[in-house]
């Protein structure tokens, strides 16, 4: 990345300090690419969740404590008295024979946690791994760096399991069930793009000693409770179409500058903290700052974007048809606000080119519903 | 410090006269106590006679000063060097306190666990030696440095406190024949159902160790099929481990101090981590 937009970015974030990306901020690119708003926000480190708080739009949620106890109690518990359980369900589906039952801890280096120096280990045993002369399977929290438009990012996947003689595979630890073979799909999938991103670093990682990318596995292995009960299971989930997006995705972070090109110069998200960490800038200014940017909202943002309650309710305002979700968007492809579909239907407004189609399935629609009406 | 074996024979006659002083002023709970460090310390005595290899010498090999005023941690520590005992592996503090609960009466709590290690180390620097045993971490076999959340126990031979890459597995096997035969000999009174459902709980993650059909165990695991299957699976693990806990407790007695080798060395730098490779 070059040095303008560099300072162009730190200019958005103004005083604050930068937050690194992580998986989830890096997963949020595979499931709305097109948002430039947080493409930006991201870009630049900016706290999307202060941000959002002073634009007056808190996200009363965040990550639950519960969830968080739950997710690390299951996960300690599969990992328990030597990985017995995990060893037993990546017996049933990675084939694991008998003797593959090495186990190598990488949470910290002789009680050193920094991220640099586990990285540099986890780099040293796996690639001594993939050449054949690693001692284990289980390499349980590695810590990957992976580059991200120009700044260092550190992933930290729950297990990286690695068969002798063939591949790496990502191991997520979910506490989630899966009830007769199936899981939530939103769960999943959220749960798999974070673990494409362990993956795309993982290859990444093994690219320097000159590894290819078939060394790590597209299938991810999920493992969480079983029905009911507290005991694991696994799946393969194929994660290669998502790999795929979000290499795309990465790729175009380094054409960001595109991006911050089209911004008018001076405007910046800095909410001018005091020393206790209080912004100070006002409220409205900074709305307007941010009505300046282009949103691309999701119903299912509410699910991951810190920013999501400010989008829609700026997506309600416009009357845009985004607060609909994509499945009716994609229905009125051509139309962008509820005002225009709805003046189109009644006839108040005359139809583009493009538009006549459409327009005729609308007024369709509009007599249907008026004839129901009048019945009733 | 001398011949290991010398030191160990030094401290059983102290402790041999020690009980024959406390029998005779007819104090039975002291002299209950010493008799159980004695056979520890003939235990080790004859590990070291029959391995022929050199061992950590124990720490405590001066005249046992055992000490009159318990101090209020000292029931957990015997609780929790009870459950290392019947083990015989290095254990997590969640292991500890299962094992604990299904054979022995009293309480033990893992939090109760965690100010028990710091306090071993402190009580360990300030008289070396003051204690017949300390409760101590197990070690990495690459770094020699302290494994997260293992405990040991300071007289155990240091391949026994080394933790290499296949040794969770293995430590996991020979804990569950342990917990089997400890099964199998206590009366129903001394273990509770716990320890059948703790066996059971480690039996599911054996291969072979539970019948087939597992919706017909009208009375539980069969202790002696689980310790074959455990068994079975051990033998292909146990070269190896030992391979590499051997080599790794040479290389610790080379270069780490004695307190080291007990509570393991800090990572001074990265170069010596690349060192180790």
């Amino acid at each position: 990345m070059n040095a303008p937009v560099d300072d162009r970015l730190a200019a958005l974030r103004g005083s604050a300090r930068r937050l690194p990306y992580s998986a989830r901020s890096l997963a949020a690119l595979e499931n709305n690419p097109r948002c430039t708003l947080r493409a930006l926000l991201d870009s630049s480190g900016s706290d999307k969740a202060a941000i959002a708080e002073r634009a007056g739009f808190p996200s009363p949620f965040g990550q639950s404590t519960f969830a968080l106890a739950r997710g690390n109690a299951f996960e300690a518990m599969v990992k328990a008295n030597g990985c017995a359980e995990l060893l037993r369900v990546l017996r049933e589906t990675l084939q694991l024979t008998l003797p593959e039952v090495g186990y190598t801890d990488l949470n910290d280096v002789g009680g050193d946690a920094r991220p640099e120096i586990r990285a540099a280990r986890t780099a040293h045993l796996l690639v001594r791994a993939a050449l054949g002369q690693g001692d284990s399977t289980l390499y349980d929290h590695p810590m990957l760096r992976l580059i991200v438009g120009g700044h260092a990012v550190f992933l930290e996947p729950d297990l990286v399991a690695f068969r002798i003689g063939d591949r790496f595979h990502v191991v997520e630890i979910k506490s989630f069930p899966i009830i007769d073979g199936q899981a939530a799909p939103a769960q999943v999938r959220s749960a798999t793009t974070q673990a494409c991103a362990y993956v795309i670093a993982l290859r990444a990682m093994l690219a320097q000693a000159g590894i290819g990318p078939q060394a790590v596995s597209d299938q991810i292995i999920l493992v969480a409770p079983k029905d009911f009960t507290n005991r694991p299971t696994a799946a393969f989930v194929d994660a290669r179409k998502q790999v795929a997006t979000l290499t795309r995705q990465l790729d175009r972070i380094a054409r960001i500058g595109d991006l911050v090109a089209l911004l008018s110069d001076g405007l910046t998200f800095d909410l001018d903290p005091d020393s206790d960490d209080r912004p100070r800038r006002p409220a409205e200014e900074l709305t307007s700052a941010l009505d300046q940017v282009d949103t691309t909202y999701r119903p299912d943002c509410l699910n991951h974007c810190e920013m999501a309650f400010y989008c829609r309710s700026r997506a309600r305002a416009n009357m845009s048809l985004d607060v609909l979700g994509p499945a009716v968007r994609e229905q009125l492809g051509g139309i962008d606000t509820t005002t225009m579909a709805l003046g189109l239907a009644r006839g108040q407004l005359v139809p583009a080119d493009d538009q006549r189609e459409m327009t005729t399935a609308l007024r369709h629609a509009a007599r249907l519903r008026a004839e129901l009406g009048g019945a009733a | 410090m001398t011949d290991p074996l010398d030191a160990l024979e030094k401290s059983i006659s102290t402790l041999r006269r020690a009980i024959r002083d406390a029998s005779a002023a007819g104090d039975t709970d002291h002299a209950g106590e010493l008799r159980a460090q004695l056979r520890r310390a003939e235990r080790a005595w004859d590990a070291l006679v029959d391995t022929g290899e050199p061992v950590a010498p124990p720490h405590h090999p001066g005249p046992v000063a055992v000490p009159l005023a318990r101090g209020s941690q000292l029931p957990a520590r015997e609780h929790v060097h009870r459950a290392l005992m019947l083990l015989g592996t290095a254990a997590a503090p969640k292991l500890l306190v299962s094992v604990h609960e299904a054979f022995f009466p009293g309480e033990l709590s893992a939090s109760k666990l965690s100010s028990l290690r710091r306090d071993e180390e402190r009580s360990f620097r300030s008289s070396p030696g003051a204690r017949p045993y300390y409760l101590c971490p197990a070690l990495t076999h690459d770094l020699l440095s302290p494994v997260r959340a293992l405990i040991t126990i300071s007289t155990w031979p240091l391949e026994q406190r080394i933790i290499g890459p296949l040794s969770p597995r293995v430590d996991f096997l020979t804990g569950t024949v342990r917990i089997a035969e400890a099964a199998q000999t206590a009366t129903p009174a001394e273990a509770g159902p716990g320890a059948l459902q703790l066996l059971w709980r480690f039996a599911v993650n054996i291969p072979g160790a539970l019948p087939q059909d597992a919706s017909t165990r009208p009375t539980g695991p069969d202790p002696q099929r689980v310790i074959d299957a455990a068994r079975a699976e051990l033998a292909i693990h146990t070269d190896a481990d030992h391979a590499t806990r051997t080599e790794a407790a040479r290389r610790a007695r080379k270069k780490l101090a004695d307190d080291q080798q007990l509570f393991g060395a800090p990572l001074q730098d990265v170069r010596r981590l690349r060192a180790v490779d």
